[in-house]
């Protein structure tokens, strides 16, 4: 078994789990490197690159573990967003769902 | 005062024209529905959205509140900026949550996870609260910008504050949502180019980025370039207790929904887009963006503290950006630079414009007073609202200097008590509306006790903000926790139904197992 799963079923993909935990971790710490990193590098201090390049990989890596996922959860869900509307309709017109 | 060419004359021009063009272009497309006027009608890939969270988090008074933590605390006050990094988890858990439940608004998502007289009246005080939070957003961001132009040309301050939102109108009036988001795409990258320009004219005013190392280093004020440059634990004006109290705060914040104000008109891009993934990936790279230029920012204003350094007027230093800006910009760039202004001021104002008018809209008109109405009736509708929120915003524009210090603090209470419960409505099943009502109230009462009433009696002192935030949690959670457990849990028929669309994160087994026994999930 694969550590990082990169093939989801619909119904696994609805489930949260460790990649979700990864990007929930990766990505604080991404944007924290992106933004100290792009200001010492602009002005020229050799950690500043090496701090950007660590953001910039890290952000690839977080898309790179959460892309499959999102992707197969948006293809399922889109399957039910309609009946989903109709009882937001419901609810707006106060009418009980059964 | 600031002398244009005619060549800045034009650039200007050319760029409001094109605004207000392209908000008539989508004309057709925002009067077809409610989803249309207030959501784009749900279709928008996650680069649309995402270019206009970063326009929207781009306001006219954005660059004064960077230029005085920068000036002031030199590179470590960019911390200051990381607020807005809730978008970090927020993207991959409850913007993934919000999506999925489809609600229009935050006061519509309350009515779908809570049941009953609870979640109706906490509709209506979202509903209320949120147009009001926006009228006074617009009031205040358009009198930013009647100062701008008072210190530019010496207009009068209500030129600025009606004028540019008058036209702002014009295409938020006709395209509703369609508008705003296609012209908050231009504004973005206009905005974007015209901060890269601007700073990088700063910088070589101050002798490149080797000169400014060099300049910092004779002052004695190396410090500046060290974002972890704390000044103790709990004491000086830069301690390490209140950095951690900031992470905390904006990197848990995103399991939340409501966490930070900037969740409100983050929640309308989110459902504007086509799927989940898009929704995800609009708030992150958005985010992305707006830290960035905070760093470009940052860097322009450490250039302006080597050319001016010892400005101990905050007033005079708030203006640092604006002033590198526009005092070595040559001619000829001027207009491009206040084109870029005018698209940070014109997105942030269309975007409050349509996000109040969806409150009295969707959750006041619609779900209250008209429950039967037709699509064109809502459009309508959402016109009129539109109109209201606009002549409110410059009533409380002129009158924003005697309110400020209020709504700040009203602001103040949203963000410390409420910051928990508005995780555990997310992630816990058992919360119900009764301990998010008592919350609002115990957190109101509390606030004005610890900030204002206390210390001016002496009975406790005057706290800094960050330690104020963990005694408002600690005491309002005194209150709405038994309160949730001594009221009934939300019908378990409400919650399988929320469960089976939103699929939340945390703690929802028995709600998981009843919907798995009625057939709703497998």
């Amino acid at each position: 078994m694969k550590i990082i799963k990169r093939k989801w079923k619909p119904e696994e993909a609805d489930r949260w789990t460790k990649e979700d935990a990864i990007a929930i971790i990766v990505s604080p710490i991404a944007y924290a490197l992106l933004m100290i990193g792009l200001a010492l590098s602009c002005f020229l201090l050799i950690k500043g690159f090496i701090i950007l390049g660590f953001g910039i990989i890290l952000t690839w890596f977080l898309h790179w573990v959460i892309d499959p996922k999102l992707k197969a959860i948006s293809k399922e869900y889109e399957k039910k967003q309609r009946d989903f509307l109709k009882h937001l309709d419901n609810i707006i017109k106060w009418r009980e769902y059964e | 005062m600031v002398r244009f060419s005619f060549l800045d004359w034009l650039w200007l021009f050319l760029y409001i024209l094109l605004m207000t063009g392209c908000g008539i272009l989508f004309y057709r497309l925002g009067k077809r529905s409610e989803a249309d006027f207030f959501l784009a009608g749900r279709g928008l890939p996650w680069w649309i959205p995402g270019i206009s969270v970063y326009a929207t988090h781009t306001a006219t008074d954005t660059p004064i509140w960077v230029s005085g933590v920068i000036y002031k605390y030199g590179l470590r006050g960019i911390w200051y900026t990381f607020f807005s990094a809730w978008c970090a988890i927020a993207a991959f858990v409850s913007a993934r949550i919000f999506r999925r439940s489809l609600a229009f608004s935050q006061a519509e998502w309350q009515s779908l996870r809570y049941s009953g007289l609870g979640a109706e009246l906490l509709r209506g005080w979202m509903a209320g609260w949120g147009a009001f939070l926006n009228m006074f957003i617009l009031g205040w961001v358009g009198m930013a910008m009647g100062k701008l132009c008072n210190y530019l040309f010496g207009w009068d301050k209500w030129v600025g504050l009606i004028i540019p939102s008058l036209i702002v109108a014009i295409y938020v009036l006709s395209a509703g949502f369609w508008g705003v988001v296609m012209a908050d795409f231009q504004q973005g990258i206009v905005a974007f180019f015209t901060i890269l320009i601007a700073s990088f004219w700063g910088v070589k005013a101050a002798g490149g980025p080797s000169a400014i190392i060099e300049k910092l280093s004779s002052l004695g004020e190396m410090w500046r370039l060290n974002p972890f440059h704390f000044s103790g634990f709990f004491k000086g004006d830069f301690p390490l207790s209140w950095f951690l109290t900031m992470i905390f705060i904006a990197v848990l914040g995103g399991f939340g929904m409501g966490t930070s104000i900037d969740w409100y008109a983050e929640a309308q891009r989110i459902q504007s887009s086509k799927t989940v993934r898009d929704a995800s990936y609009s708030i992150w790279w958005g985010t992305a963006l707006t830290l960035t230029r905070n760093s470009i920012w940052a860097v322009a204003i450490i250039a302006f503290f080597v050319i001016y350094p010892g400005i101990t007027d905050p007033q005079q230093y708030e203006m640092a950006w604006y002033r590198i800006a526009f005092e070595h910009l040559p001619a000829g760039l001027l207009g491009f630079l206040l084109a870029g202004i005018i698209a940070i001021h014109f997105s942030t104002i269309s975007t409050h414009l349509n996000l109040g008018a969806v409150y009295l809209t969707r959750d006041l008109y619609h779900h209250y007073i008209n429950p039967e109405a037709k699509e064109k009736t809502l459009v309508l509708a959402g016109r009129i609202s539109t109109a209201i929120l606009l002549g409110g915003s410059f009533i409380y524009g002129t009158m924003m200097e005697e309110i400020t210090k209020w709504l700040i603090f009203a602001l103040w209470i949203m963000g410390a008590g409420m910051w928990l419960p508005n995780i555990l409505q997310v992630v816990w099943w058992r919360f119900n509306s009764w301990g998010y009502l008592s919350a609002w109230i115990a957190n109101l009462g509390f606030s004005w006790l610890i900030v204002w009433v206390l210390p001016a009696f002496g009975v406790i002192p005057e706290l800094p903000d960050y330690m104020q935030f963990w005694v408002l949690m600690i005491l309002t959670a005194l209150v709405y926790i038994p309160v949730t457990f001594l009221t009934k849990p939300e019908d378990m028929r409400q919650l399988t139904k929320y469960y089976a669309m939103t699929r939340p994160i945390g703690w929802w087994k028995p709600v998981e197992r009843e919907a798995r026994r009625i057939g709703l999930i497998k």
